[in-house]
């Protein structure tokens, strides 16, 4: 999942921005609001984190104008400013969640993972998909009640794709919603990392649950009989 | 004593009090006028009657010559007295028991009878008889009538009764019609008063009823109000504004330091981690330190000082600003120039002052290029001390020059937080300078560059020598 932080507040940015990643996002940041507004509006962003107070174009505007775009993005809007513009306004105008500085890191990654789920149509952290369990909270994944070990980025994959089931994922979309602009990132990578997905998940005598269409990208399979 | 006052209840009782006053008076005057007609009257009627009775003496047909009174169709009031006599004091006819009076032709007298008061009149007139004869007999009759003069008095009662009885009704209908002017003469009073009232933080709204702008007397106080009320709410929203913008910087770096920390503590480090992450932690706090330290040092510059406590050679502490700055200055091979350097006093806490010139070299210096010069220059005209401090840099911009002494003004937010600023630099620089009745002003050069101007009252010399004697102890 791929995150844009809008912040101009250097330090404050460089600690969310290291969180977040901690927490398994791709993380990009753009230091003012005609930055952001650029980023933003690119589509390719799963949950936009907004400053209100940005020099250039306020956060306010920003959203405006995302939203006036038909960009649908959920967008929490962090600010230390008080009355001024109240949360009513703020979520009228398109927000989708609010925090006030100072905040908790662990409550903004916590939030940002329920948009994530509220903006891909679900609504438990524990996804379902066929006979695989996956824990958004804990990133844990469960077969049949069996535990299986994944790297990272194969997590991220899983993750990506069940929140997306039966739909058909490019290569390139996955590259954008998992890699943030500070990776070297090939369209290789994500051909090896999906080729050990699927050798962990595998279990002998069942179809492959990851089913690869040429030059179409991947799909996940629902509803693998044994 | 502390009881209210009311105008209304003061104005009325004044006006009644001058209008009995001026009944009372003119009930007198009517008084004495009517008794001085009543008592012509009766004199009057004394005089008539008198002649009458003259008239009524008669001869008597004898052979001496005597005379009698003859009353036949003439009226005498029943109350009346009199006595007619002749020259041989023979009494020729008499009505009541008139006394002894000592009286001249046509004098008046006033004299209690069995206690009834009278008014006697004495008319002395020549009678002629049978004035066939050589002439006639002349005789001298004399006649005293009176009559009582309480009638006078019941008069006068009455008419002074009429008029008092409608000098009350008029008061009364004074009064009221008094009562209702004085009320809505003082309604717009009321008015303005409900309207002040009705000002609070929430609402300064403060519009005065037309009525009160009407009378020359409310006028003065009207835009009183008005001014009053516009100054309390400038001061109000630039207190607001203040605190508002003083917690935002305030939650900012309280988020920093809090999200370094979280940062540290959401998994196990190595040592290294930890010890970078808890430097960088304390740097943070020490920026929520410096941003809190500056905000008293401007909350305690905004209290009022006693004047003249403090004293301060300007030009000293400018030049420990300078050689302070200098390191600073060297590393961006900057030139600090002292074009001029007056020896002036000033009347600023030795600290103040050092604040003053180090964050005015340091704002220059910040917005210099490198490599260019920061001229200074100080100089004392009569009492007045004036200090210019210029750079060579990219100068300000027009529409940044009113807002540049906001407290937590930066020209670009973003910029200014990285280089470390808290945007009240400058605005402890204006406390500083207003706070002695002096000025600080930031312009930008014609070729190029800004050019901050400070003027303070400059102690002069004979003052200053007082107050160095005075010092010592």
């Amino acid at each position: 999942m791929r995150i844009l932080l809008v912040e101009d507040e250097q330090r404050l940015a460089h600690n969310i921005t290291e969180a977040l990643r901690e927490a398994g996002f791709a993380v990009d940041h753009a230091a003012d609001g005609v930055a952001g507004s650029h980023l933003a509006e690119q589509g390719v962003f799963d949950v936009i984190v907004l400053d209100l107070m940005l020099p250039g174009k306020s956060g306010q505007r920003v959203l405006q104008d995302l939203r006036r775009m038909r960009l649908h993005t959920p967008v929490l809007i962090l600010s230390a400013q008080e009355g001024k513009e109240s949360v009513v306004e703020l979520l009228n105008g398109g927000a989708d969640d609010y925090l006030a500085k100072p905040f908790d890191l662990g409550e903004l990654i916590a939030r940002v993972k329920a948009l994530i789920r509220r903006g891909k149509g679900v609504s438990t952290p524990v996804l379902h998909v066929s006979d695989v369990e996956l824990d958004t909270v804990h990133q844990t994944v469960f077969r049949r009640g069996q535990p299986i070990d994944l790297s990272p980025m194969e997590y991220r994959i899983l993750e990506y794709l069940a929140h997306r089931p039966r739909a058909v994922v490019s290569k390139q979309e996955l590259l954008e919603h998992l890699y943030d602009f500070d990776w070297e990132h090939h369209s290789n990578v994500i051909e090896a990392h999906v080729s050990n997905l699927r050798r962990k998940l595998n279990i002998p005598s069942t179809e492959p649950l990851i089913e690869t269409l040429r030059h179409r990208g991947y799909r996940l399979r629902e509803g693998t009989s044994a | 004593m502390n009881k209210s006052a009311s105008i209304t209840r003061r104005l009325i009782v004044s006006v009644l009090l001058l209008e009995i006053l001026a009944a009372i008076a003119l009930i007198a005057a009517v008084t004495v006028d009517e008794r001085h007609v009543q008592y012509q009257a009766l004199d009057a009627n004394l005089r008539g009657t008198s002649n009458a009775l003259l008239g009524a003496v008669q001869d008597a047909e004898d052979e001496g010559d005597n005379l009698l009174l003859d009353l036949r169709g003439l009226s005498v009031p029943s109350g009346a007295m009199y006595r007619v006599t002749d020259e041989r004091g023979r009494t020729l006819g008499s009505a009541g028991d008139v006394p002894p009076l000592t009286l001249n032709d046509g004098e008046v007298q006033e004299h209690r009878i069995a206690g009834r008061s009278f008014r006697f009149f004495v008319l002395s007139g020549e009678r002629i008889t049978d004035p066939g004869k050589a002439g006639g007999v002349h005789h001298r009759v004399t006649i005293v009538y009176g009559l009582p003069d309480g009638g006078v008095w019941l008069e006068v009662l009455e008419a002074v009764r009429f008029f008092a009885i409608a000098t009350a009704l008029l008061l009364g209908v004074t009064t009221l019609v008094l009562i209702w002017t004085v009320r809505k003469l003082l309604l717009p009073i009321r008015l303005l008063a409900a309207e002040a009232e009705s000002i609070s933080v929430m609402n300064w709204r403060f519009s005065p009823p037309e009525s009160a702008r009407r009378f020359d007397e409310l006028r003065p106080l009207v835009s009183a109000i008005e001014q009053t009320v516009a100054r309390l709410q400038h001061s109000f929203q630039q207190q607001e504004r203040f605190t508002s913008d003083a917690a935002h910087e305030l939650k900012t770096d309280l988020a920093i330091v809090k999200s370094s920390l979280q940062l540290l503590s959401m998994k196990k480090r190595s040592a290294e981690e930890y010890e970078r992450g808890l430097s960088i932690s304390l740097q943070d706090f020490t920026r929520l330190e410096e941003t809190v330290q500056k905000m008293l040092t401007l909350a305690r510059l905004q209290q009022p000082i006693e004047p003249s406590v403090h004293a301060c050679h300007l030009n000293q502490m400018l030049e420990d600003a300078i050689e302070h700055s200098n390191s600073f200055a060297m590393v961006r091979q900057i030139s600090m120039r002292a074009l001029h350097m007056d020896v002036v006093s000033v009347p600023l806490d030795g600290r103040d002052a050092s604040l003053l010139c180090s964050n005015i070299l340091l704002n220059a210096l910040q917005h210099s290029p490198d490599r260019a010069s920061v001229d200074i220059n100080l100089q004392c005209t009569g009492d007045l001390a004036r200090l210019t401090v210029r750079d060579h840099g990219e100068g300000i911009h027009q529409a940044d020059l009113e807002s540049l002494f906001e407290p937590f003004f930066r020209v670009d937010s973003s910029r200014s937080r990285k280089s470390g600023g808290t945007g009240l630099g400058l605005s402890i620089c204006q406390a500083i300078c207003k706070r002695v009745g002096g000025s600080i002003q930031i312009a930008n050069d014609p070729s190029g560059g800004a050019v901050v101007t400070i003027v303070l009252p400059a102690i002069p010399v004979a003052a200053r020598a007082e107050l160095s004697a005075s010092l010592k102890p």
